[in-house]
């Protein structure tokens, strides 16, 4: 076995949160040893790929231009075979759970949509107001500060207007104005006025009107996802050069495996394997598995040892547990008039509020949104498929690009201990078994889209011109992943403490999506980089203190 | 822009107070916004200020290969700034290059062309130092200390004696008070020639071929004579003030590097008047033609070659492109230039073709775009292009192959086809390397036997030819 001395801190996984991480502890003085399963890849590379892409996969397969290496597979095209899968997925909702993130150096916020949404109070006590789901271990007053430095980190464009902001209970502005909507967006808040609802513009992580971090302002390229060619949307590959500057080492291929713990259930090392299968042990202070909540349960469940049975930090039997995304319901809608979407980011607005109310004690709430996607590309296939030649093709694309519409409307799933990540038997080049996940959207959320948010939806659909509306069956992944090392004050009941820290563990912290108790009906990523930074302020307070 | 209004009711009294006799006129608060509105066109601020310090503080390192030349503090403080020089003090700085102390300060510092300034505006810029500019009482984050023999400073006493022409500016009666005006803040405050004219042997301007484009650092400050081909001639007189008031010409020119910030510091905070006196004289100076030139605004076309390559290879982790150079320009350019290089409609994304910065000074400036990006923030908002040169703030990390591949691709086909780069030439360019001419040659095999003349004129050369631009880049 080959031994590294490592670092002060030895953190895998190098998207948002190890990258915030990293970054904070470098900056506090602290060495770092970042290990990243996949390849380094950069974005020119990325981009053409994508643009390779053929037209009818580019909607489709957000993964599309992120081929996976062997060693470290990522979910691509669901095919329902276990054998060719990597995340096989079982249970009533199993399609709606194949999510999609990219083990590449940067990891997943190469694909993301720049959505930065924040919890209200509410979601956070939904057991005490609602009876429902998980309480956080602490209130929004606690998390509100690492919301806003987590949109310093990142560089957010949000509204000034607090009646335009989610929620309104802020401690500083945002750093960027918020986006204009293009003409699909403007038409859609209008028509949400007209039922009593607003449409809210959303936060975004891409820069506006200046070049924030040497990324350069916003052209509206309308392609965040799955990849914006110009870095004008924060990803976490962007902030590798200054994390390698400020003296942070990032081992690529690193494909980590097991946690090695010691008689007094400190973590000693962490081991990885590199492509040859070859193995290495890294050791250090601190360790952080940023691996967000497929792979971090799944790098515990592979750790257990004599002390640890069930897995490393799996006391609670809570690792790979309550395993949540935003089940999400689409409405595809026909308008007599031309919408034109398409202008600018991809997901601009929303409304918000129809994910609060009294109802949560019965059923889901959910966010709604008109998905500001150009719809050329499906018009332009579709258009094909009818053999159109000519001026007919022409017009036939023009028509369906101006008037087709995609609500997308994503629903607050409920932590479900039965929601479960474990390992299934097939196994892939390392030899490491693939995750398996079990999955069920539940009642409430069947039953939210059913009486809350589908009527809604058919309702703004209407208001705002639709001559046909129609429910696609069934839910589809939002790509948040959230669960599978919960948190909470309980060691017995979760996971980790309210600083990401493994109860088990004391030097072993597990931040991002995996330890949220609870994702309401926004999207996770901010939260995520609010839990990074909680827990760095705790991960560099500790290893200093040796 | 109230300021330099006041400072110039109108052009007729502009005239009077910037070139006339000593005047007592101005009420005290109206000389400093006078000698505020001078610094500005002098742009003391883009050398005098280092990325994040405070304004006139000093510390910018100026790199060079003989070591690094940092900016003093040029703020009222008296212990470590310019708080006790009397006028004349001051004016034998700005104008003889003299520093308080009686040492030769570098030709870094332009003092061949302060000397133009009139005993007027030395005083009114005097006052506004004295008076108005904030006293930083730190030393300049770092200071200048060259090793022997380029630390002696008094050898250019030599060269003073050689080169500079000590007299302040004097009016051409034969020609209008706007001529004049332009004369002046060209020749004097903004000091066009210390980069834009070709220097001889010892280092000094030549004078018979004055803004006929030189290298500098990185960067190549091109032609600015009114010939029609090489230089401005073919830009209308509304072009040239929109490009120094906003630093572009859609689609034919765009300022970069040292330029850039010479728009957005000094430039673009003057006024309307005085940016058309400087194009109205510049478009009166000598035309010097490249006897080979073709138009630089006029080269290249839309062109495509990404049939050649998309699909090939498919969806890959392999970092290498099958397309070669015009699958680099697809993946690194083309999303904001476009895939045949025509820019955006709004020409926010300037063509790359009939573009001059693809055709002038061999490449250069095609290949220190790659590399440093572009920022500007004039008065109409913000103009960025990131660097693909590999700094922690770029967004790609392109080998000096790769650029050279690059630039050759976008020189063939959108530029000038006489050039070609080489990955030197690029190596040069990102190290901010001006191409060493025979005196350095000299001087590092002479350095030892009395070169001391030739060793201080090195720093000097070495020192104005660095690229402040990348200087600050790594000090941020």
């Amino acid at each position: 076995m080959n031994s590294k001395t490592g670092a002060d801190g030895v953190i895998a996984g190098t998207g948002i949160v190890g990258c915030l991480i990293a970054e904070q502890m470098l900056d506090a003085g602290l060495s770092v040893v970042m290990l990243e399963a996949g390849p380094d890849i950069d974005r020119g590379r990325i981009v053409e790929n994508y643009r390779n892409m053929p037209p009818s996969t580019k909607f489709l397969l957000p993964d599309g231009p992120f081929p996976p290496v062997p060693w470290a597979l990522h979910p691509t095209a669901y095919t329902g075979n276990p054998e060719k899968d990597y995340l096989i997925t079982t249970g009533p909702d199993a399609k709606a759970y194949q999510q999609t993130y990219v083990r590449y150096v940067g990891g997943s916020t190469w694909h993301w949509a720049g959505t930065l949404w924040r919890l209200t109070p509410e979601d956070m006590m939904i057991k005490s107001k609602f009876g429902r789901g998980r309480d956080w271990p602490f209130d929004y007053s606690v998390l509100e500060p690492y919301y806003t430095r987590a949109e310093d980190a990142i560089g957010a464009a949000g509204p000034s207007d607090p009646a335009l902001q989610w929620p309104p209970i802020r401690s500083k502005p945002y750093m960027m104005e918020v986006f204009p909507y293009g003409s699909g967006q403007k038409r859609c808040a209008q028509a949400a006025e007209s039922i009593g609802l607003r449409y809210i513009p959303c936060a975004q992580a891409r820069n506006n009107k200046l070049a924030y971090q040497g990324r350069p302002p916003c052209s509206g390229n309308n392609n965040c996802q799955p990849v914006c060619p110009i870095a004008a949307k924060y990803d976490a590959y962007s902030s590798i050069p200054r994390i390698k500057a400020k003296g942070g080492a990032v081992l690529t291929n690193a494909v980590v495996y097991r946690v090695e713990t010691d008689d007094k259930n400190h973590v000693q090392a962490l081991h990885y394997y590199a492509p040859d299968k070859s193995s290495m042990r890294v050791t250090g202070k601190t360790f952080v598995l940023a691996c967000n909540g497929i792979e971090t349960p799944k790098v515990l469940l592979f750790s257990r040892n004599d002390k640890n049975p069930n897995g490393v930090a799996n006391r609670s039997d809570q690792v790979g547990r309550n395993m949540m995304d935003t089940p999400k319901m689409f409405v595809l809608a026909q308008f007599k008039e031309p919408v034109w979407n398409g202008l600018g980011p991809m997901s601009p607005g929303a409304i918000m509020s129809t994910s609060q109310g009294e109802f949560r004690s019965q059923y889901a709430g959910g966010q709604i949104l008109l998905v500001n996607l150009s719809g050329a590309n499906t018009a332009g296939l579709n258009a094909l498929k009818q053999k159109l030649v000519g001026r007919a093709l022409d017009e036939a694309i023009r028509r369906e690009t101006a008037c087709g519409g995609v609500f997308s409307v994503e629903h607050e799933v409920l932590a479900d201990a039965e929601n479960r990540l474990t390992l299934s038997d097939n196994k892939d080049v390392l030899g490491l078994n693939k995750p398996a996940i079990h999955y069920d959207v539940g009642d409430y959320v069947r039953k939210g889209a059913d009486l809350h948010t589908f009527p809604i939806t058919e309702k703004l659909a209407k208001a705002l011109g639709a001559e046909k509306v129609t429910r696609v069956p069934g839910f589809f992944p939002s790509q948040h992943i959230m669960g599978g090392a919960i948190m909470g004050n309980d060691a017995t009941t979760s996971v980790v403490d309210p600083d990401c820290r493994a109860h088990d563990h004391s030097n072993l912290f597990l931040p991002g999506g995996a330890a949220m108790p609870s994702g309401a009906a926004g999207n996770s990523t901010l939260t995520m980089a609010a839990l990074a930074i909680k827990a760095a302020d705790a991960i560099v307070a500790q290893t200093k203190r040796g | 822009m109230g300021t330099a209004r006041l400072a110039l009711p109108s052009l007729g009294v502009t005239l009077l107070v910037a070139v006339g006799s000593a005047s007592a006129f101005a009420a005290d608060s109206d000389e400093i916004a006078r000698g505020k509105y001078i610094a500005t066109a002098s742009d003391c601020e883009a050398c005098h200020t280092r990325s994040g310090g405070k304004p006139l503080a000093g510390g910018l390192p100026l790199e060079s290969p003989l070591g690094v030349i940092y900016s003093t503090n040029i703020t009222p403080s008296r212990q470590y700034g310019i708080g006790t020089y009397s006028l004349q003090k001051f004016s034998n700085a700005l104008r003889a290059g003299i520093r308080g102390d009686g040492a030769h300060l570098y030709p870094a510092m332009p003092y061949a062309s302060y000397a133009r300034l009139t005993d007027d505006d030395i005083k009114a810029l005097y006052a506004y130092f004295m008076q108005q500019v904030q006293p930083v009482d730190e030393p300049a984050a770092k200071q200048t200390s060259l090793p022997f023999p380029y630390n002696m400073r008094f050898s250019m006493a030599f060269w003073n004696a050689l080169f500079l022409d000590s007299k302040p500016f004097a009016p051409d009666p034969s020609q209008s008070a706007e001529w004049n005006r332009g004369k002046y803040l060209v020749d004097g405050a903004a000091h066009c020639g210390e980069c834009h004219t070709p220097r001889g042997f010892f280092m000094q301007q030549k004078h018979s071929q004055e803004f006929g484009g030189a290298v500098i650092g990185s960067w190549y400050a091109p032609n600015i004579t009114p010939d029609a081909n090489s230089g401005i001639g073919a830009l209308s007189a509304d072009e040239l003030f929109r490009y120094l008031k906003f630093g572009k010409v859609a689609g034919k020119a765009q300022a970069g590097g040292e330029m850039a910030l010479a728009v957005q510091l000094s430039f673009s905070r003057l006024s309307d008047e005085d940016l058309h006196a400087m194009v109205s004289y510049l478009r009166s100076v000598p035309a010097l033609p490249d006897p080979h030139a073709k138009s630089k605004f006029m080269q290249g076309g839309p062109f495509s070659d990404v049939t050649s390559f998309r699909g090939v290879g498919g969806m890959s982790y392999d970092r290498s492109l099958p397309g070669g150079a015009a699958q680099l320009f697809a993946a690194n350019c083309a999303a904001c230039h476009g895939i045949a290089a025509r820019g955006s409609r709004d020409t926010y994304f300037p063509s790359l073709f009939h573009n001059s910065a693809l055709a002038a000074g061999g490449g250069r400036n095609v290949i220190a775009t790659i590399l440093f990006g572009i920022s500007r923030s004039p008065t109409d908002g913000l103009a960025f292009m990131p660097g693909f040169g590999g700094k922690t703030t770029d967004i790609a990390d392109l080998s000096d192959e790769q650029v050279a591949q690059l630039a050759n691709f976008l020189l063939q086909h959108y530029g000038d086809t006489r050039y070609s780069v080489t990955p030197n030439l690029v190596k040069q360019v990102r190290d901010g390397q001006s191409p060493a001419p025979v005196l350095m040659t000299l001087v590092t095999v002479g350095e030892w036997v009395g070169g001391t003349l030739l060793s201080v004129l090195v720093i000097w050369f070495v020192a104005r030819h660095s690229s402040r631009t990348f200087a600050r880049s790594q000090s941020s």
